[in-house]
């Protein structure tokens, strides 16, 4: 094989891996993620999982045939942060730790990188509801600038920032990305 | 030769230990102060750095172990309808510690990677007035995620609120 040649197929080969990652993001920014509804979400249960997505200004939680709305303009912070969990599953973590000589315990060294996305919002009455959502690492961003676009407030800097309650103040946030 | 006291004796001993325990029981019970609804402030964090879901989860938490708890009227933060409550105890927590484990580290090791939080707890009256003050902290030693200490803060703190406060229908 000449050395021209070569280079034709690795080019080949990269503008069409090139290609497929470009497909991948546009589905990441414009579609739904998978999530998992930690806590704070009303009627919805902890650890729920289920597909998050900005949809006609809200934020749009669909689980099992019930899906959850919150109002984009009702969110008056929405922050992203990072954590790891067990790549392996609960039960097999679990049933891990019975095998011989500690064995088990070295699942717990392969752990997925996940996002985390914390958002704060009002419901009619005034009242202060916190959601935290948990998703493939850097699903959690493009959630976020859907909901700034659609007229949500974020404490980070350098996006519009909502009038802060004298209650919901925190200075350290994002900071932890 | 020794002399046992008569039965009489021990009957009568027997029951005042069996009729100590409820009088005491509503001894502490009177000793609570009765509360219509109350009302969770936002975890505050000034001072401490910490994380936005930690700040969240502790937040929701107390306020899901406080109804747990038998308060029949837990107000969130900014709720407008709490301010027609007569008797309104308000919760302000403002975190004082807070060390971020690793739950790798304690899956592995077992003995490090503990995550704790101390959070002070102030239960006052609407216009300021406080009723009582304790710090309360969260751990989680060997099982869980991070995110585990917020919950075992959240139980600690609800049972101080059970301790001391009465609601009408939730006792």
């Amino acid at each position: 094989m000449t050395p021209r040649r070569t280079t034709v197929y690795l080019a080949v080969g990269l503008l069409f891996f090139g290609f497929l990652g470009a497909i991948g993001n546009a589905q990441e920014t414009s579609g739904s993620v998978k999530a998992v509804q930690l806590t704070g979400l009303k009627g919805v249960k902890d650890n729920t999982k289920g597909t998050l997505s900005v949809e006609s200004g809200n934020l749009h939680f669909v689980h099992g045939k019930e899906n959850s709305d919150v109002s984009a303009t009702s969110i008056q912070d929405v922050v992203t942060g990072g954590d790891s969990r067990e790549s392996v599953g609960k039960t097999v973590g679990i049933m891990g730790m019975a095998a011989p000589y500690g064995g088990g315990r070295v699942l717990s060294l392969f752990r997925t990188k996940i996002d985390t996305l914390t958002v704060e919002y009002r419901d009619p009455d005034g009242g202060l509801h916190g959601v935290i959502f948990t998703m493939s690492a850097g699903a959690a961003d493009a959630i976020k600038k859907g909901l700034v676009a659609q007229g949500a407030h974020t404490s980070a800097t350098g996006e519009p920032t909502a009038v802060p309650s004298p209650s919901s103040t925190s200075p350290n946030k994002e900071e932890n990305q | 030769m020794k002399r046992f006291p008569s039965p009489g004796i021990w009957l009568s001993v027997f029951a005042l230990l069996f009729a100590a325990g409820p009088l005491l029981a509503r001894k502490n019970q009177s000793a609570k102060i009765k509360v219509a609804a109350i009302q969770v402030e936002m975890i505050q964090s000034d001072e401490i750095k910490l994380p936005a879901e930690f700040q969240v989860a502790l937040y929701e938490n107390l306020i899901h172990q406080l109804e747990k708890q038998g308060f029949s009227h837990v107000y969130r933060d900014g709720d407008r309808n709490a301010a027609s409550v007569a008797d309104l105890v308000v919760l302000r927590s403002t975190v004082r510690g807070f060390k971020a484990g690793s739950e790798k580290a304690r899956q592995v090791t077992t003995v490090s990677g503990a995550t704790s939080i101390t959070v002070h707890c102030q239960f006052t009256r609407p216009d300021g007035t406080s009723l009582l003050e304790r710090d309360v902290n969260g751990k989680v030693r060997f099982f869980g995620g991070n995110l585990r200490a917020t919950y075992d803060f959240a139980k600690k703190a609800a049972n101080v609120a059970h301790e001391n406060f009465s609601s009408p229908t939730g006792e």
